[in-house]
């Protein structure tokens, strides 16, 4: 699934360099999954920053820093030689299982968005087991008005939902549902 | 008064208080996502009103006998009744109409254009344009002086402030201040403060000079400014809080949490600190004295509120 949608955005048109500039508009993703395990456990398997193995999209994760305020990561998608996105983290707290990150680089034609922020969140869930909480906000990929389809509010939110799908989807067949 | 129990007492305050004007103060929240305007009543703390706003509406100012949004996504600024929300003009604006002020003095309103790096002057009555402003690339906040004498407007890309006489519309100066300036608003004493989005910080300008005069370190992407009992209040949008700076000493003095994605802010008359927070959709009021925070309101999807959005009459 996961891999379609990269596909997906990789038939992208390559557009001018607009790496400061936004859309008028700030857009917001929030998905959230239940599963089984308790939130020790979740947060074992997608709590270290440098480790996003557990999502199926994801070939490797390289970075420095740890888990550290303005450690970085280096993903690469898919295969070898795949579609790359870097990220730094801005906040971490272990204690409320919750780190904040953001995109620094990435082609719009591998995730059409910009200035991209987000924060991954294990709760517990009342009738036990845990909640994952992904949320995201981001401008679209085209900066300027009129954006071309593929580029437009909508496939910027298409694309950010297809990929925290994709991800909580692993985590509740990996941990199941409670 | 002691012949009268507590009910009549009561009964008899209900009267003189009925006797008085209306005071109550009013917010008006602009709901991006949602497209939206919102109208709180700040006493009761009810959302009184839910207007649908079509075009993904952002900037805001409030005047005495009316209100205005900016639509960015629609290219449209719309001016409205206070009370009922009617849209009694409309104007499209080929751009990026982005921030927004009202000059009350003259009957006008400035706006910016994102993407053609100038500012739109509007009549207040009909939105008719009168005038084009150049300034620098991207520009965002517009703030208007608390003596009306000066217009500015934070131009992003080119990191710098633009200062125009609010009389003649002439330009008064260009201003070099922190990397892409965003948010920005005149002090009471007349101080220019300005949020830096790139550096995470405040430039302070002496407008007089038109010199920056300080910078004051915030938390992670200021976005707007407000001023109630002799500090600054600033809102980080990545950081989820507001930076307190007192304003004599242009030092921080506190660090507040708030919800995510703090974005509008504004003051109140009777002093309370209001802002929105755009990921989770609610509006926060602050205590400018204890610095707690007293009340969270929800409001529609994405609110915003950038520029003026309080009514206090």
């Amino acid at each position: 699934m996961k891999r379609r949608h990269f596909l997906a955005a990789a038939v992208l048109a390559a557009l001018p360099g607009i790496a400061l500039a936004h859309g008028p508009s700030r857009q917001k993703v929030t998905l959230t999954a239940d599963v089984a395990a308790d939130p020790a456990a979740v947060w074992e398997a997608i709590g270290n920053f440098q480790d996003m193995s557990w999502h199926p999209a994801v070939f490797s994760t390289e970075g420095t820093g740890g888990n550290d305020i303005d450690a970085t990561r280096h993903l690469v998608l898919g295969q070898e030689g795949g579609p790359t996105i870097d990220e730094v983290l801005y906040k971490y707290d272990a204690a409320k299982m919750t780190y904040s990150y953001r995109i620094t680089d990435v082609l719009v034609e591998v995730l059409p968005v910009t200035n991209y922020s987000s924060h991954l969140t294990v709760k517990p869930r009342a009738e036990g087991g845990s909640t994952v909480e992904w949320r995201g906000a981001f401008y679209r990929g085209y900066p300027n008005n009129d954006p071309p389809p593929e580029l437009n509010d909508e496939a910027a939110v298409a694309a950010v939902t297809g990929v925290y799908q994709a991800g909580l989807d692993a985590l509740v067949e990996r941990f199941g549902a409670p | 008064m002691r012949w009268l129990n507590a009910s009549a007492r009561h009964s008899v305050l209900a009267l003189i208080l009925a006797a008085l004007p209306a005071q109550a103060e009013r917010a008006y929240i602009t709901c991006q996502n949602g497209n939206a305007l919102s109208l709180f009543d700040l006493d009761t703390g009810q959302e009184t009103a839910r207007w649908s706003l079509p075009g993904q509406p952002a900037g805001i100012a409030v005047g005495t006998d009316a209100v205005f949004t900016v639509a960015p996504e629609g290219k449209v600024v719309r001016r409205h009744t206070p009370i009922t929300g009617e849209i009694t003009a409309e104007a499209h604006l080929d751009g990026g109409p982005t921030g927004i002020a009202l000059d009350e003095r003259r009957g006008r309103v400035f706006v910016s254009d994102w993407y053609n790096a100038l500012v739109w002057v509007l009549d207040a009555a009909d939105l008719s344009v009168l005038r084009i402003l150049e300034t620098g690339a991207a520009p965002a906040g517009l703030a208007v002086s608390d003596d009306g004498r000066l217009i500015a407007s934070a131009d992003r890309d080119v990191n710098q402030v633009s200062l125009f006489d609010a009389e003649t519309l002439a330009l008064i100066a260009r201003i070099s201040v922190g990397i892409r300036p965003y948010g920005l608003r005149f002090a009471p004493d007349g101080r220019l403060f300005v949020g830096n989005v790139g550096t995470n910080d405040l430039s302070v300008i002496d407008p007089e000079t038109a010199h920056v005069i300080a910078t004051v370190p915030v938390g992670e992407r200021p976005y707007g400014v407000t001023f109630a009992k002799g500090r600054a209040f600033v809102t980080n949008q990545y950081a989820n809080t507001l930076s307190v700076i007192d304003l004599a000493t242009l030092t921080p003095v506190a660090t507040i949490e708030t919800n995510e994605y703090p974005e509008g802010i504004d003051t109140t008359a009777d002093g309370r600190v209001i802002f929105t927070n755009w990921f989770d959709n609610t509006v926060q009021v602050l205590d400018p004295d204890t610095l707690e925070i007293t009340d969270s309101y929800d409001t529609a999807d994405g609110p915003r509120a950038f520029g003026r959005f309080i009514a206090d009459h």
